[in-house]
């Protein structure tokens, strides 16, 4: 019982770290939420979707970024999709970095451009880390029997 | 210039030209003289011929006889006579004979003589030496017939054959003229002109030489003088004065004579005729200048010479003298002309230069202006760049940051350097936004947003922020209460944001310069009047407000109508703030420039950091929200700044009930009671609807007795402005300055209710204010004091209204006692306070402590526990807004209750102690947190709470779950903006409490083209209990909706509707939303359907939506898609 409570208390707080440090925002509870007994997986599954979506669009920034004649245009609607996800799951952080980019877009500004997408990828490293630990120790947690801490 | 020179020669050649003319005109006058001198002498001149015409006569008769005197007697004398008688200017007449024989007539003493001598030579061979003997007889003439009468008188003979004159006559055949004296007594000068006869005798004709010159003196020759001569010297005239001429030969030279008798010669007149008329010479004779012309003159056949002259004193020499005067004036006039124009022209050239010098020197000034103003604008532009770039660095400056922050070994040193770069960092952002915010006033660009929200709650937000620093200094800061008004008016619509940035800057400046004593902020509402506005910003008057609102005209107003009309409108109220301050205070003469950007009084700001940008950005903010900050003057001896501002915000109290409704529907679906809503403890709830929610309407009862509140607070401003709110109130208040005043205080009270309980049972108080009673059950009988217009409010009725009163039920007295924990020894403050209430015997007696944050554990643990009341209410400090508020609620006047020794009590006290407020539901709200306080949920809500920006958070951290606890019910104290999303709660009531699946039966078409975004749609369809279709583009879900409405119009039931609400994602890929829209729109026509589509944009500006709006969407929803969101929505078309 006491790797149980141990478990829940460390996921406990990493979760609250989550929310302090601002990765992530209320979106993210209304996503937990969501999750009930006929969607168990349903949190993982989106955040993996945002995952994938958000590394494809990364990629896709990095290459309209590199290019001789950058399509801001592009770019803007890459940014604006990766905006959308981020605050779909409540990635708040990323989402922030997004609206200067967003900014840096419009202005044409190809240096912002790339620095934000730097932070945008460390935004993103940052908050993948976070949540795969945080679903780590909740299949820990699962695994060492405990229940998980209903909302 | 050009004139004088053209008129001088002009000038000079007219004056010439008269002179000119005037000489000819003398000249011209001069030659008349000559000639008619001249004309004179030949009118003269036939008389030369008249003896030749004679000697022609008398040759004719004789003819060539010899003549004897009888002859001569018979026949010369009579053709003599006759000729004597005819020819005029005769003086005398004779015929002379070569032998001697003479005949004669000529006048003398005015008688006619005769003179004859009849004797011949004796020989014809003449011998002059014989004619000696010849005598000469002289008779008496008669004048009428020539005959000679009386005696003849014997005179000497007249040698006149051996004369010049008769040889000469006797050689010429033509006469011969000259001049000789006559032959009468008088020996006058005559001129004689002879001619021979037969070659044997001579006639001769004698002129008178006077009768002839007077001829030539009877000229007219107007001041000139004649000199006439004949050739061999004889003078005829001579006019000059004292000079004397000689001729010699064809020269005449003039001679002076002198009184003594000298001659002098003065000159020489040449008298040769050149050009046919003479040459004149100017000769000066004593002082007079003479012109001197000279000619020669055949005057009765005798060559003579005249001359002739003028003084030069007339026209010309007149006009020559004049010539040369205006000459000199001339030159003079011109020469000082030219100095004159000389001079102008050096000053106008020297003004010319140097305007020229200065026209240089303004244009080199304008373009360094120019140039200056350019630098300055690129400065700016480039500094607008620069720090937005400087803040998108140092935002990831902060990120990393932290990001190292957590990675760093807790209490390392490279921890604490961490922090203190982040503080720094944040710092460093602060001033870049203040440096961003000038610049975007100086751009206009500041825009007001219209919120509703509450201002009390705002300025307690504030005041408690700057509290703790204030505490770290030593300075109190007091939110005073004022009259009120502020709290009725609490509920207003204005830019939040802004009024809380002018209120933080004000507030920092006031503790940063603050060491000692307290900071006050007070605020109160009046009616927004063009008078009070003046009264507001008296220092410049009615010219300032104007100005102001012109400045402020700029955002929404462009003129004075438009203040007007903000000032009729009945909603804009106008509240004016203080932040009052015991600091160095600011010279007078610095108070203006105080408000201009990058301006630090220097004095002051010794050692403080800051841009100056402050005030300046509170000015502007002020002034934007139509309003006008200035410094009031304080007393003399008052330390210390007074910045006071006034601001026009909206009030919006009688909406405020429709939104607590709508908030009531929003949080809660329809199966919710009221009263749940209501026992939400959230304070924002509570403050707006006070009179619905705290009033307990009882029924008055006739015993009435008074509360009693002794104050115990240290500081002075905090325990004065208590002490007046409470006033105010008709609540008795009881101060004491310090703990050891305490003991005596509570004597004095105990003793007066001792004593009145003694006396009445049952009747009023006798400390109670006489009109207290009669005022409060009028108050509440009439029910309206939240109706009374606002004119007729003074202080105390704004907190009235506020606070309503209620009769309590309680018979006993109830006395309140606040102390200051921190003012003395804590356990000695508790055994006064332990003391009194054991001998109260009738009154009701709580104990307020006021704490510092963290410090309660410590007290409360160590203290016994009979001397701590449980009853007794901790309350962390400041000690204002609602802090205040709550405390004054524990009275029963104001729906407090009281506390009997009942077995609930500990319960009880514990949500006293955390500050819960004391209502009658209450009951209600414990149990709902009691049950909803799980583990994770209290430690979710303290992290939330801390990732708002709240100053407490530290402390909270370290809180025990208790205090944790409480914290969930001082939640809704921190504002909402600070992340706590205030429905967070709602949320898990719905979900907690309430199954229903509002949308369960309706089918929703999500068009989306992001999977994630699809799948969480999905799922919060799901949730809801609707059924969801999916598809990634406008395109399909054109498709798909086209597929619904024939399949439907196959079976029959064109009517329903294929999907009962489509999500539509705006920006999709091969058709995006709108375009799906407005196809979908056009097809649906056909069926007379209308399919409701809710549009999804990332975006959340205005824009998006109307677009949204136009392309025939129904609603417009931001992304992430909220369930609550997407409820309102479709309720809202539901409604529709």
């Amino acid at each position: 019982m006491d790797v149980v409570v141990q478990l829940q208390r460390q996921l406990a707080d990493h979760t609250a770290s989550l929310f302090h440090e601002g990765f992530l925002n209320d979106q993210f509870n209304q996503l937990q939420q969501l999750q009930d007994e006929s969607n168990p997986d349903f949190v993982v599954e989106v955040v993996s979707l945002f995952f994938e979506d958000s590394e494809r669009l990364l990629n896709e920034l990095a290459k309209a970024l590199e290019q001789q004649a950058v399509d801001y245009k592009k770019v803007d609607a890459h940014v604006h999709q990766l905006k959308g996800s981020s605050s779909s799951i409540g990635a708040q952080r990323v989402q922030g970095v997004c609206i200067p980019f967003r900014n840096f877009c419009e202005e044409q500004n190809i240096e912002g451009c790339l620095k934000c997408l730097q932070q945008v990828k460390h935004e993103y490293s940052l908050v993948k880390n976070k949540l795969e630990t945080l679903f780590k120790l909740e299949q820990q947690l699962i695994a060492a029997g405990g229940s998980f801490p209903t909302l | 210039m050009l004139l004088p020179t053209a008129l001088i020669p002009c000038w000079y050649s007219m004056i010439s030209r008269v002179e000119r003319q005037v000489n000819l005109n003398s000249h011209d006058f001069h030659s008349k003289l000559q000639y008619e001198i001249e004309n004179t002498a030949k009118f003269l001149h036939p008389i030369n011929s008249s003896a030749t015409n004679l000697a022609g006569v008398l040759e004719l008769s004789l003819n060539g006889t010899k003549l004897s005197f009888s002859m001569i007697e018979t026949k010369v004398a009579p053709p003599l006579f006759q000729a004597w008688s005819t020819i005029p200017y005769l003086s005398q007449i004779s015929y002379t004979g070569l032998e001697g024989l003479f005949f004669s007539y000529y006048t003398g003493q005015n008688q006619t003589l005769a003179v004859y001598s009849n004797s011949s030579y004796n020989s014809r061979s003449s011998a002059p030496n014989v004619k000696k003997n010849f005598n000469c007889y002289i008779q008496h003439v008669n004048h009428e017939t020539g005959e000679l009468y009386g005696n003849s008188i014997e005179c000497p003979p007249l040698n006149l054959v051996n004369k010049r004159w008769f040889q000469e006559a006797l050689n010429s055949t033509n006469g011969y003229a000259s001049l000789e004296t006559g032959w009468n007594n008088s020996q006058d000068l005559i001129l004689l002109s002879s001619a021979r006869i037969n070659g044997e005798g001579v006639i001769s004709l004698g002129f008178s030489a006077k009768v002839l010159t007077a001829r030539f003196t009877s000229i007219d020759r107007q001041g000139g003088s004649l000199y006439l001569a004949t050739k061999d010297g004889k003078v005829l005239i001579e006019e000059l004065k004292n000079t004397h001429m000689v001729l010699a030969g064809n020269m005449v030279s003039v001679q002076l004579k002198k009184p003594n008798g000298e001659q002098k010669v003065l000159g020489n007149v040449s008298c040769i005729i050149k050009d046919g008329s003479p040459r004149a010479s100017t000769l000066n004779i004593q002082g007079t200048e003479y012109m001197f012309y000279c000619s020669s003159l055949d005057m009765v056949g005798v060559q003579s010479v005249y001359v002739l002259a003028f003084p030069q004193k007339g026209l010309v020499s007149l006009v020559r003298k004049n010539r040369i005067v205006a000459l000199a004036l001339l030159i003079v006039i011109i020469t000082s002309m030219v100095v004159s124009i000389l001079s102008f022209a050096f000053i106008f050239v020297r003004a010319a230069k140097r305007e020229m010098h200065l026209c240089a020197a303004l244009i080199k000034q304008m373009e360094a202006t120019q140039q200056a103003e350019r630098k300055s604008m690129n400065k700016s532009l480039a500094f607008a760049s620069a720090s937005h770039d400087v803040r998108a660095s140092l935002a990831g400056l902060t990120g990393l940051i932290e990001m190292c922050y957590e990675e760093a070994n807790p209490g390392s040193e490279l921890e604490t350097n961490l922090r203190q770069m982040d503080t720094c960092a944040k710092d460093l952002l602060g001033l870049l936004n203040s440096i961003l915010d000038t610049s975007k006033i100086e751009a206009g660009k500041m825009q007001l947003e219209e919120e509703e929200f509450d201002l009390a709650q705002l300025l307690e937000d504030v005041v408690d922020l700057y509290h703790p620093i204030g505490i770290k200094k030593g300075v109190d800061v007091v939110l005073d209460p004022y009259d009120g008004s502020a709290i009725k008016f609490s509920q207003v619509k204005g830019d939040r944001g802004k009024l809380k940035q002018i209120l933080c800057n004000l507030l920092s400046n006031a503790v940063k310069f603050t060491c000692e004593g307290h900071v006050t902020v007070r605020t109160w509402v009046r009616k927004p009047s063009l008078q009070n506005s003046i009264i507001a910003s008296n220092r410049n008057g009615l010219m300032k407000y104007l100005q102001c609102l012109f400045r402020k005209s700029n955002e929404a107003y462009n003129d004075l109508e438009a203040m007007n009309a903000t000032q009729q409108d009945p909603n804009a109220m106008e509240f004016v703030f203080e932040v009052d301050d015991t600091g160095k205070g600011i010279p007078k003469e610095k108070q203006i420039s105080v408000f201009e950007n990058y301006v630090q009084v220097k004095e002051t700001a010794l050692g403080q950091e800051g841009t100056g940008l402050g005030l300046g950005i509170v000015q502007s903010l002020v002034r934007l929200m139509h309003g006008d900050i200035s410094i009031m003057d304080k007393e003399m001896g008052e330390k210390g700044t007074c910045f006071r501002f006034n601001v026009i915000l909206g009030t919006c109290e009688n909406v405020s009930c429709n939104n607590a409704k709508a908030e009531d529907l929003e949080m809660v679906d329809g199966s919710h009671t009221p009263e749940l809503t209501l026992s939400t403890p959230s304070p924002g709830l509570w403050l707006r609807t006070p009179s619905s929610k705290l009033t307990v309407h009882t029924t008055p009862s006739p015993k009435v007795t008074t509360s009693h509140v002794v104050l115990l607070i240290q500081n002075n401003e905090r325990r004065r402005t208590s002490q007046r709110f409470m006033e105010n109130l008709r609540i008795k208040v009881s101060v004491a300055k310090q703990w050891e005043h305490l003991p005596s205080t509570l004597q004095k009270i105990k003793h007066k209710e001792n004593h009145s309980c003694h006396n009445s049972s049952g009747k009023s108080d006798l400390s109670s204010p006489s009109g207290y009673l009669s005022r409060s059950a009028s108050n509440n009988s009439s029910g309206v004091d939240k109706d009374v217009p606002l004119s007729s409010m003074d202080g105390s009725d704004y907190i009235l209204s506020v606070f309503k009163r209620t009769t309590p039920k309680f018979a006993s007295s109830f006395i309140l006692i606040v102390i200051d924990a921190s003012a003395g020894p804590f356990l000695e403050l508790c055994r006064i306070v332990a003391e009194f209430k054991k001998g109260l015997h009738n009154a009701t007696c709580k104990v307020v402590w006021l704490e510092k944050p963290m410090m309660r554990n410590i007290n409360f643990k160590h203290i016994e526990e009979d001397l701590v009341d449980p009853n007794d209410v901790v309350i962390s400090k400041p000690f204002h807004g609602s802090r205040l508020y709550q405390v004054v609620r524990l009275l029963p006047e104001f729906g407090g209750t009281l506390q009997g020794n009942s077995s609930k009590l500990k319960e009880e006290i514990k949500f006293q102690a955390e500050k819960v407020p004391k209502d009658p539901s209450s009951s209600r709200s414990q149990t709902y947190i009691e049950n909803s306080s799980t583990n994770k949920h209290s430690t979710q809500q303290v992290e939330l709470q801390d990732h708002g920006s709240s100053i407490e958070e530290t402390k909270r951290k370290s809180m025990s779950p208790i205090q944790t606890l409480s914290h969930v019910g001082s939640k809704p104290r921190s504002p909402p903006s600070n992340g706590i999303p205030p429905k967070e709660q709602e949320i898990q009531e719905i979900g907690n409490s309430n199954d229903e699946k509002p949308l369960s039966g309706k089918k929703l078409l999500v068009a989306d083209d992001n999977v994630l975004l699809r799948k969480l749609a999905v799922a919060s369809l799901l949730k809801l209990g609707a059924t969801a279709e999916t598809c990634v583009n406008g395109q399909e879900a054109l498709d798909l909706v086209c597929k619904g409405l024939s399949d439907q119009r196959k079976l029959g039931a064109s009517k329903m509707l294929p999907y009962d609400y489509v999500l539509m994602d705006c920006e999709m890929p091969m058709m995006n939303g709108y375009e799906a829209t407005k196809q979908i729109r056009k097809m649906e026509k056909s069926y007379g359907v209308h399919i409701p589509i809710i549009a999804l944009t990332a975006h959340t500006s205005g824009g998006e939506a109307n677009v949204a709006i136009e392309a025939g969407m129904d609603v417009h929803l931001g992304k992430p898609l909220k369930k609550e969101h997407l409820l309102e929505a479709i309720r809202y078309i539901d409604a529709k």
